[in-house]
This record gives C-alpha cells, sequence and structure tokens, in this order.
C-alpha cells in the first residue's frame, strides 16, 4: 500500500467496537480487503488504523436450520457461501447472484457481509437478500440491534451503521427458504464485471419477490407480488421503484429498458 | 512494524513488515519471490493470484500482516527442481505462455481449479481463469495446456493450412 | 522465397517447437524490470495534471523537497529536452502549459515508494486553466486554440512529414490516383458514410518501467520494458546532446508491448532524477491508473468514406477523409496516419482514389503506435463501408468483395502493381467464408434461433497490412559458436512475447543444418553487447532480422569452411557439413568437428589458426522510397500481409445483447515458420480485437479528464468472452525477399476483427453500425434508430460508482 495506517487484530466484536469508539472516523474494519484496501489504494479512504474482525471467534461460521433459517457471520466470504449445500438446497438464488460476483479470487476473500455495508448500488449480493428479507445484525458498544436489510441502504454507499457499529451477522429468515428465483445482470463483457442493471426475482409457491441493483442511488426492493398478478403492474412497481441514472457505463434510458425486459423474462422463466 | 511467519512453498520465513505492506510486496520485496506479478494492485486482473492457505487469492488485496501463520504456494514453488509440472509442461507444449507476464498467476488459478475439479470442461476452466487477464494468448491455447493436462485434449490445436 | 528451397527438405522451418524461454517464464524465474532492484535504488513517483489545459502558474516543490528520504525532485522549468520520433515536440516534464489530463508536472525519487508518493501529495501546482480543445472535428476548425503555437519552430522529419504551422494540424497526408471526381461523376451509385472509433488503450499486463542510472561522465544506464532499444538510446542521446556512445539501454523480459513500448517513454524522466539524486539508480513503475493517461494511447479516427459504384458491383471511384486523434503529442499519431493514408483503402483495387489524411493535435493523452498501426480504426471504416455499399446496390457482400480484392496486376492506391507472389486475399477470404458456412443456417444454427428466440448473421471482413517504416529500416545478428559447437544468436529486436526469438532459432538451426538445441537467442538485450535493429514494431521482425539470421549463418558457415579448408587441405565444393563436423565429401572419415575450431583451431604442435567463429548477417529494406507527398505514389511497402475474418454471431433482437459463436481467422503468411506461435499471435491478436470492438474506449468529460483510467470501467476480455469456437488458418503464398517465404503477422490479427462483427450484427438483425465499439447498448440504439450514444466525450459524467468525479482520485491526480 502506498497508504500508511496501522494493524489491529481484533479479539471478539467488542474488542473491535471498542477500537472503533477509541479511534472514530479513523478506523476501519478489515474483513475480506477487497473493496478496503482497493479504496486505500486509490485514496478514497484513509484510515490510520484497519481493524481485522476475522480472528473474532465463530466469525466464519455459515449455519442453516429449518427452524432459524440462514446465519452468515462477518468473515464467511462469497464461494463459501455459494459452495455451502444449505446454501444450494434453500437458497438458490444466493447462489446464482454470487456467482456474478468478481472473479473466483475475490470471492475468496470477498465477505458476504462486505457487499452489503458497502451499499454499492451494484452489490451483486443484495438483490438476493432484499428478495429473502434478510436481517442486518449490529454490534456496538451499546449491544446488537438487527435492522432489515430493506432499511439498511439509506443513500448512495451510505447505510444505516452509525459510527462505532459494525455489522456481525446477516441472518436470512427460514420463512424466504426454499423456492425457485433467477438473477438477470447486464455487463460490458462476459468476463468478472460491475454491473450495469441487474434483477432478481424469488418465487414461493404464489408469492414472488422482486429486487434490483444498479438502477438507483442503492440497491432497491421492489416488492412482493402474487404470482398472478398482471406483469404490468409488476412493472409499474420497478418503474416507480427504480431511478438510474446516465454514466460511463450506460445510459439512464438503456437501464430502465433493460430492467424491463429482464423483469419480463425472469416472470417468464420462473413464474 | 510487525512480526509475521509464513511458510512459502514449504519454506518457513520470518520477517519484520510495515502493517500496511501487501502480501505480494512483502513477497517480492521481502523474500526476493518476485515470481509472483503485479498488474493492478486492485484485484481485477489476477498477475498476482497465488495459494493462501489452499486457496486461490490475490495478493495485492491481502496485508502481509493478515497472512501470518499462513501457508502460500507460489510459482516457484510448482516445478520439481529442474523438472516442470505436468501444468507447466503443458503449458510449453502448447504455447500458453507469450510474454509471460499473466503466467505465474494464471498456473496458480489453474493449480488451484485442478484440486477443486480434476476434470473440469471447457466452461468450467473458463470461469476458473476469468479473474486472470491475458493480453497476449487470447486464452485458447492454455485452454487446451489444462486439457491436455487432464487427459481432455484428443490432439493438439493445428493451424490449418489452407 | 529468399532463394529457392525444396520445401521437403525442410527441418525446422513449419514446425511447432516450443518457445525458447519457455521454463524461465513457467518458473517464475523471467526477470523483468519491476523485479530488478539496483543496489542504492530509488522510487520515483510522478506529479501529473489534474486539467486537460492549463497553464502552470507556480510549482511549488519545497514542502516535498524537505521531506525525509526524498532524494531528488525536479520539475518541467529546470529541464530544456524536447523528444520526438518524427516531431520533436514533448518536453520530458510540462513545461509552462499542460496538454493533456494526466500530463507529467514534476517528480520525485526518494527511498521508498511511499515517501515519494507523500512528497508527490505535496507538491504544490497553481493552474490557470484553458479552454481544452478535445474533439478532432473541433480541432480542424480555423478558430481552434492550438494545443501547439510553437509547431513551426518544432524539428521532424522531413521527407516524410508536412506539418501545418498556425494549426493543429501536425501531419497531412494526401494519395491521388487516377481521376476521382470524373469516376465518381460517372458512377451508377454513390455511398457515403462516416465512421468512428475512440481512442483505446494497449493494456500490457506489466504496466511501463524503467530504472536509469546517470553516471559520472555522463554514461547512462537504462533498463527499461522497451520494444527498440536502439531507438530508446538513439532518442535518449540526442534529446541530452550526448554521444550514443555512452547510453547503454538493457532489456530484459518485457511483459506485453503491442506498440505501447515502441518508443521512448518514462527513460529520461527517471534518467533525470538519477543524475540529480547524484548518480544513484531510480525506477518508476507506472500504476495502472498512470497506464492510460500518463502514457499514450491508440489514436481515436473519424472517417468519411464516398464510393463510386457501378451497378454490377465494380468499384470506380473512393473518396477517403480521415480526422486522427493525436493527442497532445504526435508521437507515432503521425506515422501511424501516414501509414493508414496509403494502406487508407484496405485490400481493394480503387481505380481512382482520394485519400485526405490528417493527424490532428488535441488535449487528451497522446497516441502512438498499437497493434495494427492505424489498420484496426480504418478498417472498421472500410470494411463497414464495403458491407454497406453492397448492401446498398442490393449484392451480396461476400460476391462485393471478390469483385473488388486485389489480385495479381491490379495497383495499389499508391500504383504498386500486385504480383502472384504479393499474397493471396481472395483466398483468405474464401477459407473464413467456407469455414463458417457463408450464406446459410445449419441445420443446428436454426434449431438454435428457434430455441433462443435470437437471430444468427455470418460474415467476412478482409484486411492488410504493411509494415510502417522508413524506407531504409535495417537490423542485424550476430551469430557466436561456443567453445562446443553450440551457438548463441545476438539481435536487438526483442522478443516481448510474439515469439520471433524461436522462429529466429528455427531459422539458424535450418540454414546451419544444426539441431535446435544448439541455438540459443540471447534475451536480455543489451545495446552494448547486440548489433542495431531499427525497432520492434511493425511485424517486420521475422522478415528483417530473419533474413540476416540466415546471411549470419552463411557468413558463421563460410568463416567454419575456411578454417576447415586449411585443416583438411580442401576447397569449399569439396567439403560439406553435418551438426557436428565438417568432413570431406569423398573420404567422409576426413573431418574436423565445429567445436575444434569454434575458437581457433590448434595444430598438435600448437599452432593456431582461425580464431573464435562468428557470423555476421545484416539486412535492409529492398527497393522502397519517400512516397510523393502531392500524389501519394510510390512504394512504401516491404510486405503485404493479407487476412481475413469470418464472424458467427447470435444477437437478441429485442436488446440488442449478442454472442460470438464462431470467429474463422485466415491470413496470407507466405510461409508459418512456427505453426504454433503463428496461431498464437491469430487468436491473441483476434481476442485483443474483440477488446477493440467489444467495449474499450476512452471516455472524457467535457473538461477533457478521463473517467475511465481503470479496469474497473475499461474493460478487456476474459476466457469467458471467448467465441464459442475459434478456427485460425494460413494461405502460404511466399514472399520472395521473405525468409523461407515468410512475411510478418503480428499484428494483422487484431484488424478488422471489429468489422467482421460489425458485417455480422448487420447480417443478423439489420443494425448498421458505424461507431465502434459496439456495446449492447449501441447495437440496442440502432435498432430503434435511436440517436447514438457519443459518450467518448461526454456531457454527463456522472458515475454511479468508483468512476464519479469526486471519487475518483485513485490516479493520483488532484486538484
Amino acid at each position: 500500500m502506498n497508504h500508511v495506517f496501522q494493524y489491529r487484530l481484533a479479539s471478539s466484536f467488542q474488542d473491535a467496537v471498542a477500537g472503533l469508539a477509541e479511534l472514530g472516523a479513523d478506523a476501519r474494519i478489515l474483513a475480506g480487503g477487497t473493496d478496503l484496501l482497493v479504496n486505500i489504494r486509490a485514496g478514497l479512504m484513509a484510515p490510520t488504523h484497519v481493524i481485522d474482525i476475522k480472528a473474532v471467534p465463530g466469525i466464519d461460521t455459515l449455519t442453516y436450520t429449518p427452524e432459524t433459517g440462514l446465519s452468515i457471520g462477518a468473515a464467511v466470504t462469497v464461494n463459501a457461501l455459494m459452495e455451502n449445500d444449505a446454501v444450494q438446497a434453500h437458497y438458490p438464488l444466493l447462489v446464482q447472484c454470487a456467482h456474478q460476483l468478481a472473479s473466483h479470487q475475490v470471492r475468496n476473500r470477498a465477505t458476504v457481509v462486505g457487499n452489503i455495508v458497502n451499499a454499492s448500488p451494484c452489490a451483486d449480493l443484495a438483490p438476493p437478500l432484499l428478495c429473502l428479507d434478510a436481517a442486518i445484525e449490529i454490534q456496538s458498544a451499546d449491544g446488537a440491534r438487527q435492522v432489515s436489510c430493506r432499511e439498511f441502504f439509506v443513500a448512495a454507499k451510505q447505510t444505516v451503521l452509525r459510527p462505532g457499529e459494525l455489522v456481525s451477522r446477516i441472518l436470512v429468515p427460514a420463512e424466504t427458504a426454499d423456492g425457485q428465483g433467477g438473477y438477470k445482470k447486464l455487463k460490458r463483457i462476459q468476463g468478472h464485471d460491475l454491473g450495469i442493471v441487474g434483477v432478481a426475482l424469488w418465487r414461493q409457491r404464489d408469492r414472488v419477490r422482486v429486487a434490483v441493483s444498479s438502477a438507483a442511488p442503492t440497491p432497491v426492493y421492489v416488492g412482493e407480488f402474487a404470482a398472478d398478478e398482471p406483469l404490468a403492474s409488476v412493472q409499474e412497481a420497478l418503474s416507480a421503484a427504480i431511478n438510474p441514472i446516465d454514466d460511463v457505463r450506460c445510459t439512464r434510458d438503456y437501464r430502465l429498458f433493460m430492467a424491463g425486459v429482464y423483469l419480463r423474462r425472469l416472470w417468464q422463466e420462473v413464474v | 512494524m510487525m512480526q509475521v511467519q509464513l511458510t512459502v512453498n514449504g519454506q518457513v520465513y520470518e520477517r519484520e513488515t510495515t502493517e500496511y505492506k501487501t502480501l505480494l510486496h512483502f513477497l517480492r520485496e521481502d523474500l526476493g519471490l518476485t515470481g509472483t506479478k503485479e498488474g493492478c494492485a486492485a484485484g481485477e486482473c489476477g498477475a498476482c493470484t497465488l495459494i493462501l492457505n489452499g486457496k486461490a487469492v490475490n495478493a495485492c488485496l491481502v496485508l502481509a500482516v493478515e497472512a501470518n501463520g499462513a501457508v502460500i504456494e507460489t510459482v516457484e514453488g510448482q516445478a520439481d527442481g529442474n523438472t516442470l509440472s505436468d501444468l507447466q509442461a503443458a503449458f510449453a507444449r502448447h504455447h500458453a505462455t507469450q510474454c509471460g507476464f499473466c503466467t505465474p498467476g494464471l498456473l496458480m488459478s489453474i493449480q488451484d481449479l485442478l484440486r477443486r475439479n480434476p476434470k473440469p470442461s471447457v466452461d468450467e476452466i473458463k470461469a476458473g481463469i476469468e479473474g486472470n487477464f491475458c493480453r497476449c494468448t487470447g486464452y485458447v491455447q492454455v485452454i487446451e495446456a489444462v486439457l491436455d493436462v487432464t487427459g481432455q485434449l484428443p490432439q493438439k490445436g493445428a493451424l490449418k493450412h489452407v | 522465397m529468399y532463394d529457392q528451397v525444396d520445401p521437403a527438405t525442410l527441418k525446422y522451418v513449419g514446425t511447432d517447437p516450443a518457445r525458447l524461454e519457455s521454463t524461465v517464464k513457467l518458473t517464475g524465474q523471467a526477470t523483468y524490470v519491476g523485479d530488478m532492484v539496483m543496489p542504492g535504488m530509488l522510487h520515483a513517483r510522478i506529479k501529473k495534471s489534474p486539467h486537460a489545459r492549463a497553464r502552470i502558474v507556480r510549482i511549488d516543490t519545497s514542502r516535498a523537497a524537505a521531506l525525509p528520504g526524498v532524494r531528488a525532485v525536479v520539475t518541467g522549468e529546470e529541464l530544456d529536452y524536447r523528444l520526438g520520433l518524427y516531431v520533436v515536440d514533448k518536453y520530458i516534464l510540462a513545461k509552462g502549459e499542460v496538454r493533456h489530463y494526466g500530463e507529467a508536472v514534476a517528480a520525485v525519487a526518494a527511498d521508498t515508494l511511499v515517501i515519494a508518493e507523500r512528497a508527490v501529495e505535496l507538491i504544490e501546482v497553481e493552474y490557470e486553466v484553458l479552454p481544452p480543445v478535445l474533439h478532432p472535428l473541433d480541432a480542424i476548425k480555423e478558430d481552434a486554440p492550438l494545443v501547439h503555437p510553437e509547431l513551426g519552430s518544432y524539428d521532424y522529419f522531413k521527407p516524410a512529414f508536412t506539418p501545418r504551422p498556425g494549426t493543429n494540424i501536425v501531419n497531412h497526408n494526401k494519395i491521388r490516383k487516377g481521376d476521382m471526381e470524373k469516376a465518381m461523376a460517372e458512377a451508377d451509385y454513390v455511398v457515403e458514410r462516416f465512421y468512428t472509433n475512440p481512442s483505446v488503450q494497449h493494456v500490457p499486463i506489466e504496466t511501463h518501467v524503467s530504472i536509469a542510472q546517470w553516471c559520472a561522465g555522463d554514461e547512462v544506464r537504462i533498463w527499461s520494458a522497451a520494444q527498440s532499444p536502439h531507438t530508446v538510446k538513439n532518442l535518449f542521446a540526442v534529446a541530452f546532446k550526448i554521444p550514443h556512445r555512452n547510453v547503454r539501454v538493457m532489456v530484459p523480459y518485457i511483459g506485453g508491448g503491442f506498440g505501447g513500448k515502441a518508443g521512448i517513454g518514462l527513460e529520461p524522466l527517471v534518467a533525470v532524477l538519477s543524475r540529480k539524486a547524484g548518480g544513484r539508480p531510480v525506477r518508476v513503475q507506472a500504476t495502472r491508473e498512470e497506464e492510460f493517461s500518463l502514457l499514450p494511447c491508440r489514436s481515436g479516427l473519424q472517417q468519411r468514406i464516398k464510393t463510386g459504384v457501378m451497378a454490377d458491383g465494380r468499384i470506380v471511384a473512393q473518396q477517403m477523409t480521415q480526422y486522427w486523434d493525436a493527442g497532445a503529442y504526435a508521437d507515432y499519431a503521425v506515422n501511424v496516419q501516414r501509414a493508414a493514408s496509403y494502406s487508407g483503402s484496405g485490400p481493394y483495387e480503387i481505380p481512382n482514389c482520394w485519400v485526405d489524411s490528417y493527424a490532428l493535435y488535441t488535449n487528451k493523452p497522446y497516441s502512438t503506435a498499437y497493434r495494427g498501426f492505424g489498420h484496426v480504426e480504418f478498417h472498421w471504416g472500410i470494411e463497414r463501408h464495403m458491407e454497406l455499399v453492397a448492401s446498398a446496390i442490393d449484392m451480396d457482400p461476400l460476391e462485393f468483395r471478390r469483385k473488388n480484392l486485389l489480385r495479381p496486376g491490379s495497383l495499389t492506391i499508391t500504383g504498386e502493381e500486385i504480383t502472384a507472389h504479393t499474397g493471396n486475399v481472395i483466398q483468405c477470404v474464401e477459407s473464413v467464408a467456407e469455414s463458417i458456412q457463408y450464406g446459410q443456417l445449419t441445420p443446428d444454427e436454426a434449431a438454435r434461433e428457434k430455441a433462443t428466440g435470437r437471430k444468427i448473421g455470418k460474415a467476412v471482413a478482409a484486411l492488410q497490412k504493411a509494415p510502417a517504416m522508413p524506407p531504409f529500416t535495417a537490423a542485424s545478428v550476430v551469430l557466436k559458436m561456443n567453445q562446443d559447437g553450440t551457438v548463441t544468436l545476438n539481435v536487438s529486436l526483442t522478443d516481448m512475447g510474439q515469439g520471433t526469438y524461436t522462429s529466429l532459432a528455427q531459422l539458424a538451426a535450418e540454414r546451419l543444418r544444426f539441431p535446435l538445441e544448439k541455438i540459443h537467442v540471447a534475451f536480455e538485450t543489451d545495446t552494448d553487447r547486440d548489433p542495431y535493429d531499427w525497432q520492434t514494431v511493425a511485424s517486420k521482425g521475422l522478415m528483417l532480422s530473419g533474413n540476416a539470421t540466415i546471411l549470419a549463418a552463411e557468413d558463421l558457415l563460410k568463416n567454419a569452411y575456411a578454417v576447415a579448408s586449411q585443416i583438411l587441405r580442401a576447397t569449399d565444393h569439396d567439403m560439406d557439413h553435418d551438426e557436428d563436423k565438417i568432413f570431406i565429401r569423398h573420404h567422409p572419415s576426413r573431418f574436423i568437428r565445429f567445436q575444434d575450431i569454434a575458437v581457433g583451431y590448434a595444430y598438435p604442435d600448437g599452432n593456431g589458426i582461425g580464431g573464435p567463429l562468428i557470423g555476421v548477417g545484416k539486412y535492409i529494406a529492398q527497393g522502397l522510397g519517400h512516397i510523393d507527398k502531392e500524389t501519394g505514389q510510390g512504394l512504401p511497402a516491404l510486405d503485404w500481409t493479407y487476412g481475413a475474418h469470418g464472424m458467427v454471431v447470435e444477437a437478441d433482437p429485442e436488446t440488442g445483447e449478442y454472442t460470438i459463436l464462431k470467429i474463422a481467422s485466415a491470413f496470407d503468411v507466405g510461409k508459418a515458420i512456427n505453426t504454433g506461435l503463428v496461431r498464437g499471435q491469430a487468436i491473441g491478436g483476434m481476442v485483443q480485437g474483440l477488446g477493440t470492438a467489444f467495449c474499450e474506449g476512452y471516455i472524457f468529460d467535457e473538461q477533457g479528464r478521463l473517467l475511465n483510467p481503470s479496469f474497473t470501467d475499461n474493460k478487456i476480455p476474459t476466457a469467458m468472452d471467448l467465441p464459442l469456437e475459434v478456427e485460425a488458418m494460413v494461405v502460404e503464398t511466399a514472399q520472395i525477399d521473405g525468409p523461407y517465404g515468410a512475411r510478418g503477422v503480428g499484428e494483422h490479427s487484431m484488424i478488422s476483427v471489429c468489422s467482421a462483427l460489425g458485417n455480422a450484427l448487420q447480417q443478423a438483425i439489420g443494425v448498421e453500425l458505424t461507431h465502434m465499439p459496439m456495446r449492447f447498448e449501441d447495437v440496442w440504439r440502432a435498432l430503434n434508430n435511436k440517436e447514438p450514444i457519443d459518450n467518448w466525450i461526454t456531457k454527463s459524467p456522472v458515475g454511479s460508482c468508483r468512476s464519479a468525479p469526486e471519487l475518483r482520485k485513485h490516479d493520483g491526480v488532484k486538484g
């Protein structure tokens, strides 16, 4: 790195949040590092300290029970998620979306939680977690709290996280397990690329949920629909929910168009 | 500064390092293991791919201090003395290296792939090396080398004379 | 084929040995400049301009210089050296004015990179921002701001170039063949279109890197990832006005070049830092972001093509106007533009032809050679145009090409007569058409269309290219016999991955009749050790250095035979040799082994004769000349390599998304010396061409700031982007003056890939694309007759992610 900082290895969440409390905005949490180290090198962040949470006991634990659903610890990597039998069996949408996230090497370091806390509008794991109604578990010196994934993102690259807080787990409820889904992501090349627009859809029996990436300042949950709902009204909800921009990757026009096409095609394939 | 100890290609190294140094720079500058290359320093190109505790990673996105206690495999560990590994030999036969700069990272990605999947299909090979940019070869002869080393290439890719 | 050889006798030429340096590259032991550490070496970082055009009001380096560990700080103000290959227009560091975003304005050498980086942040630069000229069509306007007001005072290579002082036109070339206006007026149809493409980056995986040490007595040592060590030496010595003998350039392994490392780059900057740091060696390695804006790119092109054609499909007239976006400095761009003017029609016979080709200065990163040297860019227009002309006159595009392609007896647009030995472009086109089963859908393809709802299109595109080089370009090779009878080949052509060294070894082995294992080519080129070669560019290496290798082999044998004739008391025609010895033909038991004469022969009494066996070969391009400045007529081409691509694409008629099912490529290489390496060039260049076709390209905001200088927003093809099927073919029409008939093919595979894709998309879903790259959105817009997005200079540089300007500090360019 071209930027000088100090490294702390946290032994527990208490240890980590104490570090955050002590150092304030000068500290950054390090888990996979695939965004943090890139941002530090790019000069977008200049922490004096990084606090590595990977040694916190149990933090890389990924568990599933039919009663409680899925618990994804903050150090669980994207590949670990994809390779997990229970995830493949009960939440295939997570695997489909994770496949679209960066390259194999990056997925070996990048964490599921990291993909969410950066609150990038193009985070590939946000749409499935929105569809699956995941909860975000947040630790601070005051203890733990939970926020729905659907309330977690507030603006571009901003979340509800307050100073001194970190995300310790993602909890995916048992109720949203077992269904069929799909994710369509527009990219510039077929290889690893950030999404230009992405649509995820998850169907359980007669209920269908839709979420979108790269089509608004944050990932967007479009809503839950009945499977026999006319597609036109789902399309209408989609249009109301998203607000894409023109940028170097794409125009607003094409993002709007492709979000609609992908929704229609997913609906036809899955519903 | 922090003390780190790690095992690279079976050799144990113990060094002091600055806390902000990447594993890639640590290997190259502190241990003199320059086979692993830097192409973008941002986790995009895969030139710095090595195997860290059994998993392929971009060494530019790992701090040396994070690798304390780790077991690392790099391109320097692939050959056995003067004998190239089967994969390296297949690379030579199939012209799978041109300028050679991305080659160490590609070899490590493929080594990792073949451990996970000893007989990968063409699509699985492509996905396995998706994170390794190569600007010279166009990947085809790399894929052929992997097919050959896994016994799946009935005949060598040939230039057709017309 | 240089001389007549029975192909059946060839032992190494036309085979497929592994490249010589396989082992060293595969084990990680190949040393690149970035791997080298010199004793006492310092590390450099560069302060760059955040503006496209600005006056430098003040630079304060005092805080940087005061930082502990900083050993040298330099600014443009203290340097007065100008560099330039063809037009001497570029300071080492900007002086007075910055001319492009990312231009170097100051530099620091320090004990560590971290200190150097910090010092660069401490340098304060005050700018007066000036309105930039960004678009080449704006740059050519009469009232355009001048990028180089002092153009009239610059030195330039006068036989080939014509700058226009007082304008942004740094060069203008003309072709005038036949009576274009009359033929155009008499044509049955006239088809006119405008084609565009943006600047793109080479993207070698190894970024530019140089080490220099300026020693006492003005002796300068340079280690650099440079394609052309003797050109670095020459330009360096000229700029600094020191004797050539004082400059030593060493090039170890190079991590890809593609033209981006063809000329001189960061070497002078690190050299002045070293001089200021008391002679300590200094290294600089460009960051990936610097690779995009500090270092040069490929020129953008805007071109108008107007074609007069008869109802039977014969082209009778063509007028072409090319506006090349050179960026802020001429570098190779003027020669790219010049080569594109005399090759500008592509491989077609155009009886009446005008070309006006302009290289224009703009306030953008400067441009240079890039694989294909202008031919990727202008063939985009030419080969799309042929498709569009054919559809305009309702003729099959393949049939239309057949009618107009060059053939023996044709005259090129510079008046060169095509012969039976020039190469066979028609065969290339027919071969790829056959390979893709042009003009029909197979049952499988028809079924696929039905299953996917997508449409399959098939098309071809042809190409030509000759080396763009001075007509007197020369190369040389030295072969030295070692004491065991093995041979070391010294050449200063570099091998940056294209594999020429392996081909040279095959040529040497063939001509010496030695086993290939006996030939060693010395990598890690050194201008103090290796004889002159102009540059490693233009796909001319195999032909010029190959011929020099053959001549060196003959010279070595001649010298060996001279010694043997004394020892064996025989004349040359009484002797023959095998891999081990020279012997008497009619008494094979009387012989002398090569190893016994390799460094001189000693008689039993100790008398010595002969001395070390060395073979010298030199070759200079034969018969070429400067083309006439008014008419463009003349003989500029050493050899023409022709080729073609056939493309099968499957496109979504609703969204514009597409997948390439197959690409078949064919090139008339004369003779494939190493078939595996030729295939590697064919496929590697094709995939690089796909990057240009898919999505690569520089995007600027209206202030001229580059918005996508990284892999985040400048993607290159990955293995996932390969066509489902790839076929590489060669035609072998021997080149009479080529080694064993061979001609170069390093660049050609990249040319016309984009055009083939554009043509296939047109066949699939009817889109008439005239700009590349062809992003899915571009195809969608064309499908819906929406205005094309021209976001190469964007009016809405709003970034959703890391490309947003306010988040884009990562290229080290801070305001």
